[in-house]
């Protein structure tokens, strides 16, 4: 890992609706792509078997839904702090996400009430919409 | 990825309407194979590089509303994959194991849907696990869609809801998830 740990939580006093999360661009290669379907033990061979993925008429192997969840929440708690604690996450998933095309994520917060937060997401690549989705945080600590 | 709704067999079309509110698999929960645990964390965080310390680090998470290393909430549906047989699995069209019952699944590809293609995700959390607990999964369908085209090809969108509860029974999320059944388009 390259980054250092995230140690502060934000305040839900100190965020608005229509705040913008930090852009967070992942560079898909298909290491990530069959690192992430392994780690959530999804063996389905169209996420690392280029071969099978042709033959179900696809151009390439492409990121598996339970990485697109993981990326998720990691872009969520990236934001909000460790101690965010994700209730709800619903995604969609739109254009595929093939190696060599980055994903970049982008979110801007919906709602706010009581110490919950309700932040819209977004995945785009190359090709469009991979990813629309929305995560509610509780952030009432204490 | 709605799709235009085309014809069914009368026949096909009720049997898939006989679907709904059926277990998948034999009905009995799916039991994590194993409890939820550091090593798997560990493989998890890495493959997304989530530094989240709640993870990994102790003396973070101690001293955390979490009050020790929880599990990554997101993590809920890998406890209870199944392990896979490797050898076959293209074979199997990517089930993972041979299946003991017949996956309800089944007519879908006897019938020429043979590609699966998953469309939308939707999990409620809880409460996060700890290390140690293990966690057990029951899957109902609930809804299956009409014949539709879709840009990958035709084929029938279906929903089921997965409960996960820990040791005691209580559920600690839930999960609503939909698939497309399809006859793959003709590979390029």
């Amino acid at each position: 890992m390259t980054s250092t740990s995230r140690t502060e939580t934000l305040n839900w006093n100190d965020i608005q609706v229509g705040d913008v999360l930090p852009t967070l661009v992942i560079d898909v290669t298909a290491t990530v792509i069959v690192a992430g379907a392994i780690a959530t033990r999804d063996f389905m061979p169209v996420h690392h078997d280029r071969d099978f993925a042709n033959a179900q008429g696809s151009p390439d192997i492409f990121m598996n839904i339970l990485s697109d969840t993981a990326y998720c929440s990691r872009y969520l708690t990236d934001w909000a702090g460790p101690e965010a604690m994700i209730k709800r996450l619903s995604i969609r998933l739109g254009v595929p996400t093939f190696p060599g095309s980055p994903l970049s994520y982008t979110g801007v917060v919906t709602a706010v009430s009581r110490g919950i937060v309700e932040v819209e997401i977004r995945a785009r690549n190359n090709l469009g919409d991979h990813v629309t989705g929305v995560g509610v945080l509780d952030l009432a600590l204490g | 990825m709605n799709g235009e709704t085309i014809g069914d067999s009368q026949d096909f079309a009720q049997r898939l309407t006989a679907l709904v509110g059926r277990p998948m698999g034999s009905g009995k929960a799916t039991v994590a194979p194993d409890p939820v645990n550091q090593p798997m964390i560990r493989h998890w965080v890495a493959a997304f590089e989530d530094t989240n310390p709640v993870y990994t680090d102790a003396l973070f998470a101690n001293t955390s509303r979490f009050g020790g290393i929880v599990a990554p909430p997101l993590m809920l549906q890998t406890w209870t994959m199944a392990t896979p047989m490797i050898t076959g699995i293209g074979a199997r069209g990517g089930a993972p194991v041979a299946t003991e019952t017949t996956s309800p699944l089944a007519m879908f590809d006897e019938a020429g849907f043979i590609g699966t293609l998953a469309s939308n995700s939707e999990f409620e959390i809880e409460r996060y696990l700890k290390v140690g607990e293990v966690v057990s999964a029951t899957t109902v369908i609930e809804v299956i869609s009409e014949e539709k085209q879709t840009r990958i090809g035709r084929g029938h969108f279906v929903t089921w809801v997965t409960t996960y509860v820990d040791d005691a029974g209580d559920v600690v999320g839930t999960q609503r998830f939909t698939i497309l059944k399809f006859k793959p388009a003709v590979a390029q």
